[in-house]
């Protein structure tokens, strides 16, 4: 197997890794705005883990990043942490590109230059020198 | 504002340390064929197995706590850019305990993904 190499199959693999990743945050940023709670302080933080845990976007959020996981042990095995996880900005530029394709959205100029340096980090970061299985081993 | 910012380094760091004990966890394991059905669950048992993985999930279940408290109070938009630092401290991090490799490529392109965070987070 050819490991360590970023192959198109892991690309996408550590994409809808990370798409998956931004719907459990959403999901949980909305069960903790239901909270009605904006600032914790000492006073408060009892009363906002307990309205937090008995949010049902709260634990579908958490549960959905429980069975993500199950995707990224995959991604892991077949590439080198430093690689998978610069990949994986991807999906910061996902939401507004399709905003731009299926709403006809603008991007503004500097949302293009932070397009393009992720998309050219991305490109450079997957063309790093491959480390040899054995070395891979040795190292683990 | 302080406090978030302190938060979001604070969960970011525990992430990483996180990500570190699964990919040691993994780098330990057999060789397997995750094409095939038996592999993949040999290999996820084998997987669960180890301790640094589940050292791994507490650490990261810590850090998810830290990271919830974090964006109850600040804005995403505020977080993430502050967020994209993890890139950098992973580079150095899997360099240090799991041997893997910087070359020119690697931390130029780990930089250029970081400054594109940053200005996908400025308008």
């Amino acid at each position: 197997m050819n490991k360590g190499h970023l192959t198109l199959k892991i690309f996408l693999l550590i994409v809808l890794n990370d798409f998956v990743d931004t719907i459990a945050q959403l999901l949980m940023k909305k069960g903790l705005i239901q909270t009605g709670i904006d600032s914790i302080n000492l006073s408060n933080i009892i009363q906002f883990t307990v309205k937090s845990v008995h949010s049902p976007f709260l634990w579908l959020g958490i549960f959905i990043f429980v069975l993500n996981f199950f995707v990224w042990i995959v991604v892991l095995y077949k590439v080198d942490l430093s690689i998978a996880m610069p990949v994986g900005s991807f999906c910061y530029i996902f939401v507004p590109i399709c905003a731009m394709i299926f709403f006809r959205e603008n991007i503004s100029l500097i949302r293009w230059a932070g397009i393009i340096c992720i998309v050219l980090g991305i490109h450079f970061v997957a063309q790093s020198k491959k480390p040899a299985q054995g070395e891979l081993r040795a190292n683990g | 504002m302080v406090k978030i910012i302190l938060l979001v380094l604070l969960s970011e760091a525990i992430t990483v340390i996180g990500q570190i004990l699964f990919k040691k966890s993994i780098n330990s394991s057999g060789v397997y064929d995750l094409r095939n059905r038996n592999d993949r669950l040999s290999f996820l048992s084998e997987i669960f197995t180890r301790p640094y993985l589940w050292l791994g999930l507490l650490v990261m279940a810590a850090g998810l706590v830290v990271w919830l408290f974090a964006i109850a109070q600040g804005e995403l938009s505020l977080v993430y850019p502050i967020g994209s630092l993890q890139y950098i401290l992973v580079l150095f991090s899997a360099h240090r305990f799991l041997g893997e490799k910087i070359d020119r490529m690697k931390l130029v392109g780990t930089l250029l993904v970081m400054v594109g965070i940053v200005f996908m987070s400025m308008s």
